[in-house]
Formats: C-alpha cells, sequence, structure tokens
C-alpha cells in the first residue's frame, strides 16, 4: 500500500513579501510588486526590460542568521534557511540549540535520520561568485586607478580629459573588500539544501535539484517519491533563488535573450501572463518556498496541522532545444497524463491548474493549448508569476504552496493583468470561493524538463 | 590590566566580534588568550573572525599579518597600531 504524503508547514519568501502569510494575503489583493532595476545597473549596458519585482528588504539577524553566517553563506543559502524556519514553524516543529558557536538546532521529536531535504535552485550561489570575482579581476585596476590619479591632478595636465576618464571609470568599479575565502562553498549549489540540513542536524537524504524553472517543482516531487518510498518520513523541500547581482548581469543575460517583459508606458501592466498583449516575463529578485511534507501517519501522530495531500509527481524530457519550448509540446503532454495517472485520476477530475504561465509569447500559447486540449475548460486556471514574476529555481516551489493553500482555503488569486486571453480558458479573474480538491502545478524549464505535482484535498 | 580610553573601546568592539564568532562563554578575554589553545577556534573559524575583524574595523588584513594573530593581545595591538595610522 502506497504511504500518503501530506503538506503541513510552508514557509515562504518573495516579492513584496517577508512570510507566508503577507504573501497569501498580497496574492489575494493581487499585489504585484514592480520596480525600476537598480540604477547603477545601466552603468554597465542598456537594456531592452527596465523593470523588476524585487525582494522585499530582510533583517537576516532579526531571522536568526548570525553574522558569521551571514559572511559564509549567498543570499540564496540565507533565503532558503528563513524559509525553512517558517515551514518548521508553521507545521509545528519545534527545535532546540546544539551548537551555539555554529548556531545549528536539532528538530525536536524527529527521528533525524529520517528527515530529507530536497531544495531546488537554478544558478545555486552564483551572484556571491560574480562578487567576489570582481574582486579578483578588478582589483588591479583598481590599484592601478589609485596610482594614476595622483599622477592626473594638480600642475601641469596635459590630457585634464584623461583624470575624468579615469574618475568615470572608476565610478564602475564596484568590489568586495576582499576575495571572500568562502567563496566555493558560497557558490556550489548544493549549499542550499546542505546549509538547511547543516541548520537542523538531520541526515536523511540530502540533494539540490538543479533544472531551472522546473527545479522547485521536481524538488517537492523527490521528497514526495522518497518518502512514499520508504526512504524519509519527513521533507523540507521546495526551491530558492537570489538573481539580484551586483552588477545586473543575471539580468542582462535574460534580457539578451529576449525573454523579458517589455515595461511599455505602464510598468504595472506590463506582466500579463496569458494575455494576447503578453511580451515576456517580469524578473524576480528571487524567492524561496519551503514546505515540511510527511507521511501521514507521522503527520498524524505529532497531531500536525495538515494543508494538503500531495498525490501524483511526474516529470518529462522534451529533448528538443536548451532554451525553446518544443512547439509540438508532445513531452508536457506525456507529463501531464503520467502526472494524473500517478495519483489515480483522469484530467476530469482536476478542480484547479496552477499554470507555468511565464508571460511569454512561446510558453502562454503552448501552455494553454495543451491545457484546453487535455482540461478542457472545466478547472480554473492562473498564474502565480503574474504577481510575483519569475523566481526561476524557487518559482515551482512557491506556485506549489500556492496551490497547497488554495486546496486550503478554497479559494485562489485572479490571474493578474488579463484582460484578453490568448484562449478561453477559465482562468480566474477574481478570487472568490472555488470549491478546490484536486489540483496541479506545473513547471517547465530552460533545458527541456517538464515536471507537475498533483495535490489534493486531505481527507482523512 | 585595566584599558582606559580609546584602548577600551578597541577592546570592547574586539570582544563583541570575538563574542559573535568564537563564543567562548564566560571566560575572561585577555590578552594572553590564544585563538585555538584557549578559545577553541578551528582554522575556519580564524578566517570568519578575521572577516569579521576586517569589518567591524574597517581595514584589511594581509595574510602575513594574519599569520601573527595568535592571541587576543596580537590583535588589539594590530589594531591599535592601526587606528593611530588612520588618526595620524
Amino acid at each position: 500500500m502506497n504511504r500518503r504524503v501530506v503538506v503541513t508547514g510552508i514557509g515562504i519568501i518573495a516579492p513584496g513579501a517577508p512570510n507566508a502569510a503577507t504573501f497569501w494575503d498580497n496574492c489575494l489583493a493581487g499585489i504585484a510588486p514592480v520596480s525600476p532595476i537598480p540604477a547603477h545597473w545601466k552603468r554597465y549596458a542598456d537594456y531592452a526590460s527596465t523593470i523588476w519585482a524585487p525582494l522585499p528588504k530582510l533583517d537576516f539577524t532579526g531571522l536568526g542568521i548570525s553574522r558569521v553566517e551571514q559572511m559564509q553563506l549567498d543570499p540564496s543559502s540565507m533565503l532558503a534557511l528563513c524559509a525553512a524556519r517558517e515551514a518548521l514553524d508553521s507545521s509545528r516543529i519545534s527545535s532546540t540549540l546544539k551548537n551555539e558557536k555554529k548556531n545549528t538546532y536539532s528538530l525536536d521529536g524527529l527521528d533525524a535520520g529520517r528527515v530529507a531535504v530536497y531544495c531546488g535552485s537554478g544558478i545555486g550561489g552564483l551572484t556571491s561568485l560574480i562578487f567576489s570575482q570582481s574582486f579578483h579581476i578588478v582589483s588591479p585596476l583598481a590599484k592601478a586607478f589609485s596610482h594614476l590619479r595622483p599622477l592626473l591632478s594638480g600642475g601641469e595636465v596635459p590630457f585634464p580629459e584623461a583624470r575624468l576618464l579615469v574618475d568615470a571609470a572608476s565610478e564602475d568599479i564596484r568590489m568586495p573588500q576582499r576575495f571572500n575565502p568562502f567563496i566555493v562553498s558560497m557558490t556550489m549549489p548544493n549549499a542550499v539544501s546542505a546549509n538547511i540540513g547543516i541548520k537542523y542536524s538531520v541526515h536523511g537524504p540530502n540533494t539540490t535539484v538543479s533544472c531551472a524553472c522546473s527545479a522547485g517543482t521536481v524538488a517537492v516531487g523527490q521528497a514526495f517519491s522518497a518518502i512514499r518510498g520508504d526512504r524519509a518520513d519527513c521533507a523540507l523541500c521546495g526551491g530558492v533563488e537570489f538573481l539580484g547581482d551586483e552588477f545586473g548581469g543575471i539580468f542582462r543575460g535574460f534580457d539578451c535573450a529576449k525573454t523579458l517583459v517589455n515595461p511599455g508606458n505602464d510598468p504595472h501592466s506590463a506582466n500579463r501572463p496569458f494575455d494576447r498583449l503578453r511580451s515576456g516575463f517580469l524578473f524576480a529578485e528571487g524567492g524561496a518556498a519551503l514546505l515540511v511534507v510527511e507521511e501521514l501517519s507521522h503527520a498524524l501522530r505529532r497531531d500536525a496541522p495538515i494543508i494538503s495531500e500531495i498525490t501524483g509527481f511526474a516529470e518529462t524530457f522534451d529533448g528538443h532545444n536548451i532554451m525553446m519550448m518544443d512547439p509540438e509540446a508532445d513531452q508536457i503532454r506525456r507529463m501531464l497524463h503520467l502526472l494524473v495517472d500517478s495519483a489515480g485520476l483522469t484530467f476530469s477530475d482536476i478542480d484547479y491548474i496552477n499554470a507555468h504561465g511565464t508571460g511569454t509569447v512561446a510558453n502562454d500559447e503552448i501552455e494553454a493549448r495543451i491545457i484546453d486540449e487535455c482540461f478542457g475548460k472545466k478547472p480554473i486556471v492562473n498564474s502565480t508569476k503574474s504577481l510575483i514574476g519569475h523566481a526561476i529555481g524557487a518559482g515551482g516551489a512557491i506556485e506549489t504552496a500556492v496551490t497547497a493553500l488554495s486546496i486550503a482555503h478554497k479559494t485562489t488569486h485572479a490571474c493578474k493583468n488579463l484582460e484578453a486571453p490568448v484562449r478561453d480558458l477559465n482562468f480566474v479573474r477574481t478570487p472568490g470561493d472555488f470549491p478546490i480538491r484536486k489540483a496541479i502545478t506545473q513547471s517547465f524549464a530552460f533545458g527541456g524538463h517538464n515536471a507537475g505535482l498533483v495535490l489534493q484535498e486531505y481527507r482523512g | 590590566m585595566e584599558l582606559v580610553g580609546n584602548d577600551a573601546l578597541i577592546m570592547a568592539r574586539m570582544a563583541k566580534v570575538i563574542g559573535e564568532v568564537l563564543k567562548p562563554g564566560n571566560q575572561p578575554l585577555t590578552f594572553d588568550k590564544r585563538f585555538k589553545e584557549d578559545l577553541g577556534a578551528d582554522s575556519l573559524d580564524i578566517v570568519s573572525l578575521l572577516m569579521a575583524l576586517e569589518e567591524e574595523f574597517h581595514t584589511q588584513i594581509s595574510d602575513q599579518e594574519a599569520a601573527g594573530f595568535t592571541t587576543v593581545g596580537a590583535v588589539f595591538d594590530y589594531v591599535k597600531a592601526r587606528a593611530a595610522l588612520a588618526h595620524s
């Protein structure tokens, strides 16, 4: 008999939201944080897109991340730790300080060897590497400028323009005070999962899933599979991403690839997944969603709050193109068949689809067509990216959390800025009472990774 | 030895940093305390301590200078000399 797997805790940090409660309130209120990109990024390039969805300012010290940890961890790991802490709290799993110097804990009442960690991330700690590499590459230049500047000041200066040029070039030099000696452990993608495992002294399977925009979904799916397969009783799983490097270079990469939203005349209505006037996705600075998932009897024994049940997971791979979706979408179609089969359901059973819904021309056209073909017009459909943009490796995990919360609260958020749908589907136009019992969330990624989860109302 | 004035201020800031990084407990932080033997620091703790000291005192510590930082007193002397240099 299959072991049942339930979601009992959720922690979220997302653009405009430092915690899950604020995030959910923002979703239902249709609050979509959009800001101009940092002004200094424009020193390095002209961009087609000039807006993003920034994270809120976080007081990491107040959130329990020590001074030493803040020096040694990439923001992606710190976001993961904060979301994990919130997920554990909401799941009513308490912890006890184990090592004061290391600021590590043990989880009360849990068998540490049966607690797994699966966390998705697209780029791991790349932003820290970029910043530290700037010191490595640019510090000799800064030193040369510091020698050159006095030579160009005062007295007879044959080329005063030279001084102006050196001053201007110096303004472009941004680098940390030193090359960070922890850069290896900050950069490696597995750090996001490893740091959660270290923080809570757990010893079950511990893996970082790196498959771009599907990473969070696959990570939850792997946790589901591990618990169902009796390799763990409980898991912290989800996804995390931090994309706001010092120079805007990651943003530029997506911008050059023509994937980002055109801000147009009104930046606040520019991000419009599934709308005929969509132009690309809104770049999110980052985000994190960690879920506590556990085997049902494990959850019942400790009287955990059960938010929803995970009943299915499937993944396929396009084998088509590293950046382009296969227009035929054969492997997305196959993934969806495998997905509902894995939960013992049919397409007609599904009440709600939390779509990938990026806002790119290709994704939304293909995704809407496949939804129509497989599910028809019955299920309600929304795109969480219409609110918070695209946080790559965190996206699928945040959307899994939205799906779980939508089932629990029997409501969900609207598809922001959707006026003229690309296809006649049952898009959520305003939040309302929806009898959501069975839902799916799906993700498609650069590389060609397609993944989906089935979540259902928990019934004992 | 009781420190006064600027010396006391430097020592208080050093004690804060050492406390945050090494968590030495209640033992008094005297000049003769050795980071590894007396305060339980491992090699990664020493690197963290140097980074925290750089941040706290807005300075850059070279590897050669850092090699001599075996005791609390050695770090105090370094910070004091740097502070004097900054104000000269």
